[in-house]
């Protein structure tokens, strides 16, 4: 037996917990069916872009933004999937009280399974980049959209993985987390399918500046389509860093008063 | 700091609680909880919600108690990292990855402990061993049995060599054959590891079988701790003689068996048709106030046909405690 003054200190324990979430994420398949799937969905607009009669038409630089929005915006999303189920799935599948037992810190636990959804975001890149290259290679822009993808991606899948991982850390099962992530998702999404005229006017404009995504995918699109130099436009990505950031902190905040149950016991 | 600690608390106490209350809005889970365990096997008894799983978080730093204070394996409530370091614990409701090998399982929460890879692989093979898993550690947890899966939860709750071990139902759902094995699996740790266990069950044959010490819990109050001999020599059936007399003297048995001393009730025997059940007072040495009834008997010319001292279980005092609170 250890004596009780000889006992390992546990350092890093962030990185064991994130080491095992890669794990169970990557060699349980969970998510390379995503990225396949992602993948695959990449392809089809690829191929529309180069097929549909409508959307051929765009120009070069609209469809290298195209590929650039989409990738950011479903990367991320995959991002929050699996965020959403880091910690309510481990209270259905009845394995956090082991965890919550061990000396491991409630933040070092959920700041690792952070980071293993995160990995989902930095493959969803890694795979966006051959798409944005043969769109983009010959107008010269590839180099610049594989950068702003990865910048405003990063902060996008940030600020979603942390939303994820909150409302996962609240609630009991992952049915729940997921739903709540979604529809989450969804009202950030929104404000796309306002009809232009909203769009233009100055409230469409503050709530598209307010909200991360819309925000985001903005500074895409003047960047990109319009060749905007990449500090013109940069005050549109306040919303996403400051979300990136908030979300961060919650999730660092609701991580210390983590339990067996959620919020509603 | 660790002879401060200790200063505070029961020389000797694995834990130490003192008047723990928990609280889920109204309802009481835990009333003023208060007790000790020393080294050994000590077994938790209750009925379906008496609070022992509560009581088993509260200990094991998951849940914070209402009121109330504890220390286990020297460290007190504040120190809940510290104590984590320093306990095993098999939960209730224990679920398992069924995708990882059980090597990969305890080398993980061996990790989490604090333990470099290299050891934590070798702690994770060494509580494999220990619970009878070694030729299974690279198999997928998914292919398990049930009583496998118990197993490899006491592993995890060793693989750290803990000072205390907490096991909440350790042989729920088991089959018997599956159920003897924990139990030797338990028996034999308490032996070789020399850590204090605090097992919580109502499977009081379980307790009985294993258990140094018990403490009881009725609706979130202590109402019986102690040795589980002494807690059974308490019961009302160690105390009960039943003597069987010819049948036509069995009413004059019963008249002089009522005024021998330390005798606090007489009764016809249910069982037999001549017999008489004489109960003596608490407290008093069964051997001696049985010899004492005979001989009123024998005086009084009444022949014994047969004799028979009741034993009492731990299911008896269990029983017992847990009825006498409920009134």
């Amino acid at each position: 037996m250890h004596a009780a003054g000889h006992r390992p200190r546990l350092r890093h324990a962030w990185a064991v917990v994130a080491e095992q979430e890669l794990r169970d994420a990557w060699l349980g398949g969970r998510a390379l069916a995503l990225i396949v799937l992602f993948s695959a969905f990449l392809s089809v607009v690829l191929y529309l872009l180069a097929t549909n009669t409508a959307l051929n038409l765009l120009e070069q630089r609209e469809a290298v933004t195209l590929m650039s929005q989409l990738g950011v915006a479903v990367g991320a999303i995959l991002a929050l999937i699996l965020a959403a189920d880091a910690v309510s799935g481990e209270r259905e599948r009845s394995t956090l009280e082991a965890l919550l037992v061990s000396p491991a810190p409630r933040r070092a636990i959920v700041f690792g399974k952070l980071l293993a959804a995160l990995s989902l975001w930095a493959a969803a890149f890694v795979v966006v980049i051959p798409y944005l290259w043969f769109l983009g290679h010959g107008i010269g822009i590839a180099g610049e959209a594989a950068a702003a993808t990865l910048f405003v991606g990063t902060m996008l899948a940030v600020a979603l993985a942390g939303l994820g991982m909150t409302v996962s850390a609240a609630t009991d099962s992952n049915r729940a987390s997921l739903s709540i992530s979604l529809l989450a998702l969804l009202a950030l999404v929104a404000p796309t399918q306002l009809p232009p005229a909203a769009q233009s006017g100055w409230a469409g404009n503050v709530l598209f500046r307010l909200n991360p995504v819309t925000a985001g995918e903005h500074y895409l699109g003047r960047l990109l389509t319009d060749g905007h130099p990449w500090w013109q436009d940069i005050s549109w990505l306040l919303s996403p860093a400051i979300a990136a950031g908030v979300l961060l902190a919650v999730t660092a905040v609701s991580a210390e008063s983590l339990g067996l149950r959620g919020w509603r016991h | 700091m660790q002879e401060a600690r200790t200063s505070e608390t029961t020389a000797g106490a694995a834990v130490e609680v003192r008047e723990i209350t928990k609280r889920y809005g109204d309802r009481v889970a835990l009333d003023a909880v208060s007790f000790t365990v020393p080294a050994g096997v000590v077994g938790l008894l209750g009925p379906n919600g008496a609070g022992k799983t509560t009581l088993m978080r509260i200990l094991t730093t998951i849940l914070e108690p209402t009121a109330g204070t504890f220390t286990v394996a020297g460290c007190g409530q504040a120190e809940a990292g510290e104590i984590r370091r320093r306990i095993g614990v098999l939960p209730e409701k224990a679920g398992y990855p069924r995708v990882q090998t059980g090597g990969e399982y305890l080398t993980y929460h061996g990790r989490l402990f604090g333990l470099h890879r290299t050891q934590a692989t070798a702690a994770a093979r060494r509580a494999l061993e220990s619970v009878g898993l070694a030729e299974r550690g690279r198999s997928l947890i998914g292919s398990y049995s049930r009583g496998m899966l118990q197993r490899l939860g006491i592993a995890r709750a060793l693989v750290t060599d803990p000072s205390v071990v907490f096991l909440d139902e350790p042989t729920i759902g088991l089959d018997p054959a599956g159920r003897r094995d924990i139990l030797e699996t338990i028996r034999r740790l308490s032996r070789e590891h020399g850590a204090t266990i605090l097992l919580s069950s109502h499977q009081l044959a379980d307790v009985e079988e294993i258990c140094d010490r018990a403490v009881i819990l009725n609706r979130g109050r202590v109402v019986s701790a102690g040795t589980v001999a002494g807690l059974v020599r308490g019961v009302e059936a160690n105390r009960r003689l039943v003597v069987v007399v010819p049948a036509d003297r069995r009413a004059e048995a019963l008249a002089h068996a009522r005024a021998a001393p330390n005798v606090q009730h007489v009764h016809r025997a249910a069982d037999h048709p001549s017999g008489i059940t004489v109960v003596f007072e608490p407290g008093v040495d069964p051997d001696v106030a049985g010899q004492a009834v005979l001989r009123t008997l024998l005086d009084a010319g009444i022949a014994i046909r047969r004799l028979e001292a009741e034993r009492g279980t731990l299911s008896e005092a269990f029983l017992a405690a847990t009825e006498a609170d409920d009134r």
